[in-house]
């Protein structure tokens, strides 16, 4: 879940800074982690940021979220304008054509190889038919990119887009532009694209708080099961432990080669719940659009977390078994 | 000849529910070094409690337990369980071997607690005990792979290393057939000659006391000869 979250809005934030253009324009609250995008600008107000002074290319852009087309996760599409997004950003389509034709798509690699789709595959989109044109690079904004026109006419907003972003003249700095762009189009937002990905990381202690709500009740239930399946396999072996005492075993090294047992249980536990997360890391890759971020700081945590707990789940009953009578203990069935 | 054993005067009192039973009621029994004694008489008579009161396992109520000098009687049960690592070896009527373990990792586990870490195993002694009690080919087997007899000789092996100074074996033959019976009573009895070593047997069986070099009959919590 911690990756889940991590790895989604990471992602996003790095593709979104990536884009080339220096100034992203767009309404209020209507960009960002978590907000849901939606066409509410006017694409005429492009040609009015373009006469501002120090601007030297805009392009408007529609962005729209929706169910991924496998069963889980979400998609984002890009409306682009071929020439004017090429403009601004550092676009270049590598195999294929640009867009030309209203059904056509551009895809990123990662989209190519996670989908296994290639050059003239279709994909649907908004319950349409649509034909992968061509494959671009870098790795920018959504990985699936159509015409702005068609998007507009799907969701029903002619002459309308979600953000607009703006190539500065190398001469002006960014901060000017930015102030004559609110100067010309007051009440709107502007972000330095340089920022989105800070942004999206300032969003991931929001949504560690109720990450790290799961992962303690999580914790505490791991604990409490660990604590039952230790003292249930100790209270099975009680003449086991009679056996020991019998021989002569101090409570130390009873307690102790319980501890040594639960230690080797609890890293064979680790490593199968590092296997299986990445396991399931790698089939919820391969078959939603959701990314996973497995940080070694949390695999860490994982790891002291999965070894304390099952010392200490082991810790009552190994001390409870070595202080128990031998004869009763001997004599347990 | 050296008294290895001395209880004086042992009692032996438990609670059952409000009403108090009384296991033991004074027993004094000394044994000497290098002794096999067989202690008989009927079911309830106060044999296994005190087997475990001699191997430190229970607290008597009343009276000493003296094991080489030491009194187990006075002594936490820490000590007591330092003194049974190093003096005694018990042998038990359901072999109380670990199913996990073979008869080699059964041993050795015996001799890793025996030992703690602070001697040399003895092998040229382990070597003749294995030899004695015919285990040499049976080592790497684990329990369930052995006859009783054969799992009944791997605990006696358990019970012999470290040198202790005392075997307490109770009902070594209790269930075993009768030809394995023989072979155990055999072997304990050589490893009594052979290598002088003091061993008190719990028994019912006239045929097991036999091999013993003095019986001590007991009835009602008390010794009767």
């Amino acid at each position: 879940m911690v990756g889940l979250s991590h790895g989604v809005l990471q992602e996003q934030g790095r593709r979104n800074s990536n884009v080339g253009a220096e100034i992203l324009f767009t309404r209020p609250n209507n960009y960002g982690p978590g907000t849901s995008s939606v066409l509410s600008l006017p694409v005429q107000y492009s040609t009015k940021i373009a006469e501002v002074s120090g601007v030297a290319a805009v392009s408007p852009v529609g962005q729209y979220l929706k169910p991924s087309n496998q069963s889980f996760g979400m998609e984002m599409v890009e409306g682009i304008e071929m020439d004017s997004y090429q403009k601004v950003t550092s676009l270049k389509v590598t195999e294929g054509q640009p867009l030309v034709a209203d059904d056509e798509v551009l895809v990123d690699p990662v989209y190519c190889r996670d989908k296994k789709v290639k050059l003239g595959d279709k994909i649907d989109l908004f319950g349409r038919s649509f034909r992968v044109a061509g494959v671009y690079q870098p790795e920018i904004g959504a990985r699936i990119k159509i015409k702005l026109s068609v998007m507009q006419e799907l969701l029903g907003s002619k002459e309308r887009c979600s953000l607009i972003y703006v190539k500065c003249l190398a001469t002006d700095p960014e901060e000017k532009v930015a102030e004559n762009i609110l100067a010309a189009l007051p009440g709107n937002k502007i972000l330095f694209t340089r920022e989105i990905q800070g942004l999206y990381e300032k969003s991931l202690p929001v949504i560690d708080i109720f990450v790290n709500a799961v992962v303690v009740v999580a914790l505490i239930i791991s604990v409490l099961v660990i604590m039952l399946a230790m003292y249930t396999t100790i209270t099975e072996r009680t003449k086991e432990i009679g056996i020991l005492k019998s021989l002569g075993a101090s409570k130390f090294f009873i307690i102790a080669e319980i501890e040594k047992e639960a230690l080797l249980i609890s890293v064979l536990g680790v490593l199968l719940g590092y296997a299986v997360a990445l396991t399931g890391r790698w089939l919820i890759i391969k078959n939603t659009s959701l990314i996973i971020d497995l940080e070694p700081k949390w695999l860490l945590y994982a790891a002291i977390v999965g070894l304390s707990s099952g010392l200490i789940g082991a810790l009552y009953p190994a001390l409870r078994v070595a202080n128990q009578d031998p004869v009763k203990a001997l004599s347990y069935e | 000849m050296k008294t290895i054993l001395q209880t004086i005067d042992l009692k032996m009192t438990y609670v059952i529910g409000k009403v108090p039973v009384n296991a033991l009621r004074g027993v004094n029994l000394n044994v000497n070094e290098g002794e096999f004694v067989a202690i008989m008489g009927p079911s309830g008579c106060g044999k296994s409690t005190m087997l475990h009161i001699l191997g430190g396992m229970l607290k008597p109520t009343s009276g000493s337990v003296i094991i080489d000098g030491e009194d187990l009687a006075k002594m936490s049960d820490g000590d007591r369980t330092e003194v049974r690592r190093r003096k005694i070896g018990f042998v038990f009527q359901k072999f109380n071997l670990f199913p996990t373990l073979s008869a080699e990792g059964n041993i050795s586990l015996a001799e890793k607690i025996r030992m703690n870490g602070n001697r040399k195993n003895d092998f040229a002694r382990r070597t003749e005990i294995l030899r004695l009690l015919n285990l040499e080919s049976r080592l790497h087997h684990k329990p369930l792979e052995l006859s009783g007899g054969e799992q009944q000789r791997v605990a006696i092996a358990r019970a012999l290393v470290g040198h202790p100074a005392i075997v307490l074996a109770d009902e070594p033959t209790g269930n075993l057939d009768s030809e394995n019976s023989q072979i155990v009573l055999k072997m304990l009895q050589e490893l009594n000659s052979k290598f002088g070593q003091t061993i008190i047997m719990i028994t019912h069986s006239p045929e097991a006391s036999a091999v013993a070099q003095r019986v001590v009959n007991m009835r009602d919590g008390q010794i009767v000869n």
